[in-house]
């Protein structure tokens, strides 16, 4: 007998009121993401810091390869080897486009298909709303850059026999992608709100990143003056990478600065989208 | 916390809410016990406003309310698990089949995974989307995007069904099925539903009870079987003559009148006037009355007499 020929069936089960409601939203998100055209090979080409990174730590670890002294004269000590691997421009790069690729759509297909009110009538708060869409982009950016980092840690630690690690290399190790995960996740969910149209997102994202650091150059190069890279996004992820690995600052200006920017940033781009959401919701 | 009330499942006292100057929702104080209810209203009446704020989409900025033992101002997420919403706009989550998509909604109301997959199974039979639930929900037509905005409202077997234009965008056939299905539901009891709808036939053979909205505010809360008593004398009546002169004539008497897809008028006289008034009319302005035949009143009677009241 079907369903409709014995009438309106209840459910007899019990919802839960679980602290982690967003939960659904991040795991169908990564699913999502993973099931897109092309990831397997942006996944790989992202990876490939980090082979490259392997190499020259197993190098820097056999003094007897002269061939390489220059290699390992450039990664003088751990600190330098770490920043090395988290600020080259083609990992930031690759961040960007991973950002992209895994959170251009996350909002702005939600606008587009009027998905909001769906959302909205369950029990899910904006922040729940918001935790699970951003924790779908922290999950692709984490996994490029915190996981091979301490994959690095581990290699190194196995290469060399010794567990000689110092706790601020081990923090820096953990909170640079941290913070660079939250800056590049908050950014795009905040410019993936703006409108409905995925394409023009994913334009827009990767313009602000190309135009901020051409910006920064030009008006570096007008004025003379090293404080204007700090409209530089890959420069500030740079300094925030010296700051924080303590490797001293490559331009003229504290790298604390470019730290301090990049949190504030990121609190705006919370808050505005925290205030979007709440017009959306009010509008859905 | 929950509330305690007697037995109603929205209590509203005073409620207010403004757009910038317009005022949407005008001092709404409702009590609705369990049941099944239309709300009616002209376009800007306020239905969906009040809707959303049934929801906590919109905060009102006057007044309080409790929602199925909850407080409005505070208890939004305890209000919405309580609550299946269908929503009018052509809404759904895009890149799943009927099946994800309900069920991922079904785990966001709280539902266990492997439940909320069950479920959306026998949900998207119930309202017979079983041949086509792995189909994407993208390529459905309007009245299969309607079953499935059904089906993810019911899937946590809610206690509150709040449906805006559920036959929208729907053929007759389809139309008929949908209100079968509310019907259906409603019959077992263990649901209540508030139906937004401009299309008053719907309201009339699903609900119980009708709430009628004018510039936001609640003009009339009547039970359906007391609407059917007789509001106005009603005729369907075909004029020839001097058409513009005998609906002046009318107007001037309080009588309202419209013109349907045939070209005869509906006219509701007030119950204090009748038949004779017509032809008294038509034959002191030399119009003639080609067809006469008296009408049925109906919930549009009551519509028009509630809406007229309000000016």
């Amino acid at each position: 007998m079907t369903i409709r020929e014995k009438g309106y069936a209840n459910w007899e089960g019990e919802t839960t009121a679980s602290p982690f409601r967003w939960l659904p939203i991040f795991l169908t998100g990564v699913r999502s993401v993973f099931r897109k055209k092309f990831s397997k090979l942006l996944f790989s080409l992202t990876i490939s810091p980090f082979l490259v990174f392997l190499i020259a730590i197993y190098v820097t670890t056999k003094p007897e390869l002269k061939i390489l002294a220059g290699l390992i004269k450039q990664l003088k000590s751990d600190a330098m080897i770490f920043q090395s691997f988290y600020t080259n421009e083609f990992l930031i790069f690759m961040l960007v486009v991973v950002s992209i690729f895994s959170g251009a759509d996350l909002i702005s297909a939600d606008l587009r298909f009027k998905a909001l009110p769906l959302y909205f009538s369950r029990p899910l708060s904006k922040a729940d709303y918001l935790a699970g869409k951003m924790t779908v982009i922290l999950f692709y950016l984490l996994l490029f850059t915190l996981i091979p980092g301490l994959l690095l840690l581990v290699f190194k630690i196995i290469f060399t026999g010794r567990m000689a690690v110092s706790f601020s290399l081990l923090a820096a190790i953990a909170i640079f992608p941290i913070i660079v995960a939250l800056f590049f996740g908050s950014l795009t969910l905040a410019l993936s709100i703006l409108s409905a149209n995925s394409k023009l997102i994913k334009i827009l994202i990767f313009l602000v990143y190309i135009f901020s650091d051409n910006i920064a150059r030009v008006l570096k190069n007008i004025f003379h003056n090293d404080l204007f890279y700090l409209f530089s996004i890959p420069k500030n992820v740079y300094q925030l990478g010296a700051f924080l690995f303590r490797t001293g600052e490559k331009w003229n200006y504290p790298p604390g600065y470019s730290a301090l920017l990049m949190a504030v940033l990121t609190l705006v781009f919370i808050s505005l989208l925290y205030q979007k959401i709440r017009k959306a919701e009010a509008s859905a | 916390m929950n509330i305690l009330m007697d037995k109603e499942i929205i209590y509203l006292e005073d409620v207010s809410f403004r757009y910038g100057d317009v005022q949407a929702i005008d001092h709404v104080s409702l009590k609705l016990e369990p049941g099944i209810y239309g709300l009616l209203g002209p376009n800007g009446a306020g239905k969906t406003t009040l809707m959303k704020i049934l929801l906590g989409f919109l905060r009102p900025q006057n007044g309080k309310g409790v929602i199925l033992g909850h407080d409005l101002a505070l208890q939004h997420k305890q209000i919405r698990a309580g609550i299946g919403y269908m929503p009018e706009s052509d809404c759904l989550i895009p890149g799943m089949d009927a099946v994800s998509l309900t069920s991922y909604l079904g785990q966001l109301s709280g539902m266990p995974r492997q439940e909320s997959i069950k479920r959306a199974h026998d949900v998207l039979y119930y309202v017979g989307l079983e041949e086509s639930r792995y189909r994407q929900a993208e390529t459905y037509s309007s009245g299969m995007k309607q079953r499935l905005k059904l089906a993810q409202a019911l899937v946590h077997d809610p206690r509150l069904l709040l449906l805006d234009e559920p036959t929208s965008g729907m053929d007759p056939g389809g139309r008929r099925e949908m209100l079968e299905l509310i019907k259906d539901i409603s019959r077992k009891g263990t649901m209540d539903i508030i139906i937004s709808s401009h299309l008053l036939p719907d309201i009339e053979t699903t609900c119980q009870q009708v709430l009628i909205m004018n510039r936001g505010r609640i003009v009339a809360q009547e039970r359906i079987h007391d609407l059917n008593r007789e509001q106005f004398n009603s005729f369907e009546v075909q004029i020839t003559g001097n058409l513009e002169s005998f609906l002046r004539e009318l107007r001037e008497h309080d009588c309202l009148m419209e013109e349907n897809e045939k070209g005869y008028y509906r006219i509701r006289l007030p119950l204090t006037m009748t038949a004779r008034f017509l032809f008294q009319t038509a034959y002191r302005i030399k119009a003639q009355i080609r067809y006469f035949k008296k009408s049925q009143s109906t919930l549009e009677d009551a519509f028009m007499k509630a809406i007229g009241e309000d000016g």
